[in-house]
This record gives structure tokens, sequence and C-alpha cells, in this order.
């Protein structure tokens, strides 16, 4: 399956945009505009097109930043304690959203794919 | 008045009681299809007996509060082709909040509020699939105005109200609403009971005199349900005799 072209299709269906580019490196919220109700129903879409178990603060990394300052707190590498938060993200793109997070959410396209194509996430 | 719909299928929450029973008899006059849950053998039976002559128009599906495997089932069942959700669960436990068992405190509002919680979400999940879809939720007007001893009860029946009330805010845009009904004296059920041991004395409160009946109520439910009430959405509606409205 074409994940990317799935995920364009859901997406242009949801936040009813005309045609408009959307790459892996498409960030939801700040480029698209989508907003937590958007995300919602994305949830819902995906876990029913995709067939795969959808955990909403898993998949948008709702906690994010929770979990990097509880890193911090505990004195642990928040590198290895997000992976461990977030396995379906591999460690290069954690250290890329924390070098990029003071400028907003940074939830991308490619975030969505690496999430249904993992492996345990299969219903 | 004819009465619309958007959709037909219907989960009813607490399937086996008195309302519920005579809510589903309308509704099965009026063209839905309720889907009535029951945790017992006894309410199984009690909504065969009931609905017999509507045998093939309704079903009947196994939930206990609190046990999440049975609401599992639920939805294997139904799938998600859910219209409507009329919720009529409600466990009692009466205590005054001082002297109340601590273990019974933390399981009652794990069923009656934490459960109802994962109701809500599946079944807005659900909804959300087709944009639409109704929910009733029949509170109480013990909710605001509960006697000494229903402290718990009233405390859950807010706490769901207020789930009910947000569900229609957050999801209203896409087509899902929801309302709250609160009855008064009600006679049908525990109502029917409460009144009796009161002698009846206690409706001489009430500006109208008299209890809400069931029938009463399930048009009214109904009403909630059809197109023509759309409108109403995350609020609540006494029905009550204006026994809340004064003191």
């Amino acid at each position: 399956m074409d994940f990317l072209a799935e995920l364009k299709k859901i997406l242009k269906e949801l936040l009813d945009f005309e045609e408009r580019e959307i790459t892996p490196e498409t960030l939801l919220i700040q480029d698209l505009g989508a907003e937590s109700i958007d995300l919602l129903e994305l949830a819902v879409t995906i876990n029913s097109r995709f067939k795969v178990a959808v955990k909403d603060d898993e998949i948008f990394l709702t906690r994010f930043r929770l979990y990097s300052r509880e890193a911090e707190q505990q004195g642990k590498d928040a590198i290895h304690y997000l992976a461990g938060k977030y396995p379906f993200l591999g460690k290069d793109r954690i250290a890329e959203i924390m070098a990029h997070i003071k400028e907003g959410p940074q939830l991308k396209i490619k975030d969505l794919i690496s999430y249904v194509t993992y492996p345990s996430q299969g219903v | 008045m004819i009465l619309r719909f958007s959709g037909n299928r219907a989960l009813v929450l607490g399937g086996t009681c008195e309302l519920a029973l005579a809510l589903a008899h309308s509704m099965i006059e009026s063209g839905l299809f309720p889907l009535l849950t029951y945790r017992d053998d006894k309410g199984l039976n009690r909504i065969t007996e009931a609905l017999r002559p509507f045998n093939g128009r309704y079903e009947t599906c196994y939930l206990n509060f609190g046990d999440r495997d049975s609401l599992d089932s639920i939805f294997s069942q139904a799938g998600d082709d859910l219209d409507f959700l009329v919720d009529f669960a409600q466990g009692n436990y009466e205590s005054l909040i001082a002297g109340a068992d601590e273990e019974c405190v933390y399981s009652y509002f794990m069923e009656n509020v934490s459960f109802r919680a994962e109701i809500l979400k599946r079944v807005g999940r659900a909804m959300l699939k087709k944009r639409k879809g109704r929910l009733v939720y029949v509170s109480s007007a013990a909710a605001p105005r509960p006697n000494p001893g229903q402290g718990f009860y009233a405390a859950a029946k807010l706490a769901s109200e207020a789930l009910y009330r947000n569900m229609g805010l957050e999801l209203g845009e896409r087509g899902i609403t929801t309302v709250i009904l609160r009855p008064g004296y009600i006679e049908a059920g525990r109502g029917r009971i409460y009144l009796q041991k009161q002698d009846r004395k206690i409706l001489e409160m009430t500006p109208i005199k008299r209890a809400i009946t069931g029938e009463e109520i399930s048009q009214t439910i109904l009403f909630l349900l059809s197109d023509s009430a759309a409108g109403i959405n995350a609020t609540e509606i006494s029905m009550d005799g204006g026994l809340t409205s004064g003191k």
C-alpha cells in the first residue's frame, strides 16, 4: 500500500483543502492547520482505513514535551527515554523533533507513516 | 407531529429497566432498531418478555458496567453502525458521605463514571465515521437536588452529565450531538417503589401534583432523538413537573 498517497487522500477529505503539496515533511498542525477535532477524526479514519489500532496520544506525539521534561527531571538521556515512549520513531527523528520543538508542534506526515507501518501496530 | 430520524440503529444502555423497555416499544413502532443491553439472564428474559411481539426488530447484547470485555463484545456485535445512544444505566449506592465504604465508593465511580467515559469514547469514534449521531443521557432531578444519602448517586450523575455535555460541545460540528434529560418523580421502576414508600405524599411538593409517567418519558426521549430536536445540544432538560424550580 502507498501510505503517503492514502494519507494525502484522507487529509484532503478531512481538512477540506484544495490541491496542495503534501510531502512526508509536511507539518500537520503548522502547515495544514489541523485542529484537535481534525486529529481525532484522523485517528478514527486511520484506524478503519489501515486496520491499525491507534492510540491518539502516541500517534500525535501529544505528550512529547511532557516526556522530554520527565527525562530531564529524572536525569535520564532524553532521546533514549523518548525512544521508549515512541518506539515507532527512530532516534534520529526524535533528535530532529527535539531540535525544533520550540518552533511549535513537530508532528509530520512521515511520523504518521512510521506509526502505521510499525510492526506491532497491526490489529 | 410526525417525527423523522437520521438513522435507525439505537444502542440502549440499561436496556432492561421499565423505561428502556417502554422506549424500545416506541422506537420499534417508529421504525428504529434498538440494541438493548442487559447484564444477567433475568434482564434478558425481561426484554424478551416485554418485546415478544417484536421479534427480529431489536437485538440484545450483554454489557456489565465495569467489565471492559463486555464493551468489546458490543462493538463486535454492532460494529460501528450506530446512529443513536440512549443511556439509562445507573448503579445505585445510597450512603451518607461520612458513612461510606471506601471500596464501594471507588468501584461505584469506576463503574458509573470512568466506564461510561470509555463507552462514550467508543461510541463517539464510531459515530465520527458516519459524521452523525445523537446521544441522550437519562439523568435525574436528584443530580442537582439530591436528598441526604444520595450524594454518590448525584455525584456520578453530574459527572456523567458533564461527559455528555462536553461530547456535544466537542463533536457538535461533526454532526454528533447530546442532550441530558432529568426526570423527577417517575411512575416507573425505582421511582414507583420510592413513591410507594413515601405514600405518594412527596408529590404534594410537585407543582403538577403527580408523577411523570413512563410513557411521557419515552415519548420525550423519542422526540429528543428526532430531527425536530437536533438544535438541542450539550444541555440538560428538566422533566420534573416543576419540582426543582421552586422551594
